[in-house]
């Protein structure tokens, strides 16, 4: 029977000016934990916070997420010293599919490039071929990029500011991509809904397919409330849509289905 | 041993503890995270006679001790529930209570005629009179004597399978309302739902929610359900089954002096599924240190000053 953890905090290390990477010790997790996947995380406020698995390590029993500081209950869990215990679900939802894919571009922007460095390092193991796309708004931004380098087979960068890499956002990074780096190529993306929206927007206009990770605020994460509904396309004739659950058909969809 | 049964009517419960409408859906994720067939029953999401797709954009905010929802009603429908859902629920082990919501009177009347047949196994029909994220029906109706009483009265003509009403806490006197409840033939209140809440954005100005209000639940709505029970339980003399931000074996015990016969939890069981559990073990525990051999007997049994 699944159950809810109490695990305590290892580490908390503060990669950006207002975002942490957090290590949790909890084996079952750290074992069934797979990209895409989400763990949903106390804090002092009411309800539980949704993040993104960044990393495992089943051997020493651990996993990490990385937070960005948007409220009090972000706020809290930021500034949490190791030792403190937390209450986690995890982990839950469906994550990103590597079945018959051959070479993958991983888009992320924002704290949305959490869970693509677990997708990569997955790649990387399952010794699929992997480009990092990544999208900041400034060099000063700029998060994770030598962990990103570890795992992709190359990385690149985008900052609105344009004092690193490619100026403007990383639909700017995929339109400069090659035939043959798009050859065969299936995206990952995650990030802001306007940035996933153009990506799913270029994928269709590249026939490529895309799977993104969406973003609603959520309460129990396992699919019984109902609060975090998506929409989707109609499945059945006169429907007009449906409102899938986000913590459990999602949160990663096929970018086709998703009516943004 | 502990007796943990209770009676609500003639219904026969293994354990106060139910898991509320609209918290747990069909039981199937809770099921993953809680032995069901130790519970007394589970209610349903509230069920429409068509299917319903629910309210667009956030449909959710959080409140101190608390939290906003306004789903909206999604559900597959009535139908689709009795053919993909029913058959699974049957093998938790448990009273099956179904959460009937219209929006209409006839759509009361049509789902209690083909819930309410013998040969549908479902035990209990709860009439939904209280959402309050719904334009039509539900909470409009709740929300008067006669509204309540035209409802129940014209469900008991279609079924003889117990009628709990629960009633929603948006109204001036509780028991003005559980008592229209009671005089139409309701075998028991439940007591309450969510209050009518609001939450802002101040950037943009905007309620939080798309359909601008929501229901508020979990424990801090628990003073104003146990002040309900409390105040229904010296006129009505059907029973109650309390609901609102049950979180513990002690707020379970709480709501059972108060006046429950049962109590439902809902928003706790969101947060910590798996809760009911704990729940059993502290209520067994209290009893035994208290020598309670029967744990029906804390029922009404508030001494007022």
């Amino acid at each position: 029977m699944k159950k809810e953890y109490r695990i305590p905090l290892l580490s908390n290390v503060a990669v950006g000016s207002a975002t942490h990477v957090l290590t949790f010790r909890s084996k079952e997790i750290a074992a069934a934990a797979n990209p895409g996947q989400f763990v949903n995380v106390s804090s002092d406020l009411f309800l539980k916070r949704p993040f993104g698995v960044l990393d495992t390590d089943p051997e020493a029993g651990t996993f990490s997420i990385g937070v960005r500081r948007i409220g009090a209950g972000t706020g809290y869990i930021c500034d949490a010293v190791p030792g403190t215990f937390f209450e986690v679900l995890g982990p839950l939802g469906n994550g990103f599919v590597f079945d018959q894919t051959k070479r993958i571009i991983a888009i992320g922007g924002g704290t949305g490039i959490f869970p693509l460095r677990f997708a990569l390092k997955r790649a990387r193991e399952l010794g699929i071929p992997s480009l990092s796309l990544n999208g900041f708004r400034s060099k000063s931004d700029i998060i994770l990029l030598s962990s990103f380098e570890e795992v992709a087979d190359q990385v690149r960068i985008s900052t609105d500011a344009g004092d690193f890499g490619t100026k403007g956002n990383v639909v700017n990074l995929l339109s400069e991509l090659t035939k043959e780096e798009m050859k065969d190529a299936i995206l990952m993306t995650v990030g802001p809904e306007i940035m996933m929206k153009n990506v799913a927007k270029w994928a269709d206009g590249a026939g490529l397919f895309c799977q993104v990770s969406l973003e609603k605020r959520m309460a129990c994460g396992i699919g019984a409330c109902l609060v975090c509904v998506c929409k989707v396309k109609a499945e059945a004739e006169g429907e007009p849509f449906r409102h899938v659950r986000c913590c459990k058909e999602g949160p990663v969809f096929a970018a086709s289905e998703v009516i943004w | 041993m502990v007796d943990l049964t209770v009676r609500v009517g003639p219904t026969v419960l293994k354990s106060p503890l139910l898991l509320a409408s609209g918290t747990c859906g069909f039981g199937r994720e809770v099921a993953e995270y809680e032995d069901l067939f130790v519970i007394g029953g589970i209610c349903t999401k509230g069920l429409t006679l068509m299917p319903r797709l629910g309210n667009e954009g956030c449909r959710t905010a959080e409140t101190p001790s608390g939290m906003l929802n306004s789903v909206g009603l999604q559900n597959p429908g009535v139908h689709a529930f009795l053919r993909d859902e029913l058959p699974n629920m049957r093998s938790f082990g448990t009273k099956i209570i179904v959460n009937v919501a219209g929006h209409d009177t006839d759509d009361y009347f049509r789902m209690a005629q083909i819930l309410g047949d013998p040969s549908v196994p479902v035990d209990v029909i709860e009439l939904n009179l209280s959402c309050p994220n719904v334009k039509e029906g539900c909470m409009t109706f709740g929300a008067s004597e006669e509204g309540v009483y035209q409802i129940v009265k014209g469900v008991r003509e279609y079924t003889d399978k117990p009628v709990w009403v629960k009633l929603t806490p948006n109204v001036t006197s509780i028991t003005e309302t559980a008592l229209a409840a009671e005089n139409a033939g309701a075998g028991a209140v439940v007591l309450i739902n969510t209050l009518l809440g609001m939450a802002i954005d101040i950037k943009s100005r905007r309620p939080v929610l798309q359909n601008n209000t929501g229901g508020l639940s979990g424990p801090a709505i628990k003073p104003i359900a146990l002040r309900m029970i409390a105040e229904c339980d010296q006129v009505l003399h059907i029973p109650i089954i309390g609901c609102g931000g049950i979180a513990s074996a002690k707020d379970v015990i709480e709501f059972m002096i108060a006046g429950a016969s049962a109590v439902q939890i809902g928003t706790m069981s969101l947060l910590h599924p798996g809760i009911c559990e704990k729940i059993t073990n502290d209520l067994i525990c209290y009893a035994e240190s208290e020598s309670i051999e029967r744990l029906s007997d804390l029922t009404g049994t508030l001494l007022r000053w």
